[in-house]
């Protein structure tokens, strides 16, 4: 990508954008993680429902798909971090407060997932 | 919201009089962008740090996590089912214990920045330590004592 303009001799946007990349491929992976089908025989039981995980995980992961379209239009709107407003500042932060506690949310709901599918088992 | 043109950008930080000039803020359902009126709006490369700390704490949780994925649903063990649950069940109370207080600690420092005062301390690392120190006891105890 290349830009008119000054930037940020830092990179503190992009660094910033990328800690929010690796994050949501953290999560997702961590989801799907949740949905494989125990390493025993699934005929031994004990499992959790497939179909727990799957509504539950959907669930979280659509709160990051909402995440990943919110970052994918700030960041195209802030000429890729160049800068937020008039000002010709960087944005700060790179995503909106909300986005924050929405990724927040969504990380303690699936650790609660966890926890509940092994009550549930 | 992404476009919108009252979009505010971070002032270098010599520029103390921004918040005089009446920026339109009554919207926003979190105050500001970064953490809200009184004070000064922080230099962006601190705002973007702060940032990438939250997304930090929020990874570490999601480690942990995985782990409580691995212990109580994935992996076979032939451990103590008390043993078991119990290392999960930290794991994932651990990672909700920062999951709360991650974006609390975010709203402080960007606070603090705003005001220009000393960063708070947080307990969150001590908490996640002996955390993470006693559920490796427990792991050991449960390869022992199945």
């Amino acid at each position: 990508m290349s830009h008119p303009g000054p930037r940020d001799s830092g990179l503190q946007p992009e660094r910033t954008l990328l800690a929010w990349q690796r994050t949501v491929i953290v999560f997702v992976a961590v989801a799907l993680l949740y949905l494989r089908d125990p390493f025993e025989d699934p005929a031994a039981g004990g499992g959790v429902d497939p179909l727990y995980r799957l509504a539950a995980v959907l669930a979280v992961v659509a709160a990051v798909g909402v995440l990943i379209a919110h970052l994918r239009r700030r960041w195209r709107a802030t000429a890729h971090g160049l800068h937020d407003d008039a000002t010709g500042n960087p944005p700060a932060p790179v995503a909106r407060p909300w986005a924050l506690v929405l990724l927040s949310a969504a990380t303690a709901a699936l650790a609660l997932v966890v926890a509940a599918g092994a009550v549930l088992a | 919201m992404a476009g919108r043109p009252t979009t505010e950008g971070a002032p270098d930080i010599a520029d103390h009089t921004r918040h005089a000039d009446g920026t339109d803020r009554a919207d926003r359902a979190a105050g500001a962008d970064s953490g809200g009126p009184p004070g000064s709006e922080p230099d962006y490369r601190f705002t973007l740090a702060n940032e990438r700390t939250f997304l930090a704490w929020i990874r570490t949780a999601l480690a942990l996590i995985a782990g409580a994925v691995a212990v109580l649903h994935l992996v076979p063990l032939d451990w103590h089912t008390g043993v078991r649950l119990a290392v999960g069940f930290s794991l994932t109370g651990l990672a909700v214990v920062i999951t709360v207080y991650a974006p609390l600690r975010w709203i402080r420092v960007q606070k603090a920045m705003r005001r220009d005062q000393p960063l708070p301390m947080s307990a969150l690392p001590v908490i996640t330590a002996v955390g993470v120190a006693l559920v490796c006891a427990a792991v050991l105890l449960g390869n022992y004592w199945s």
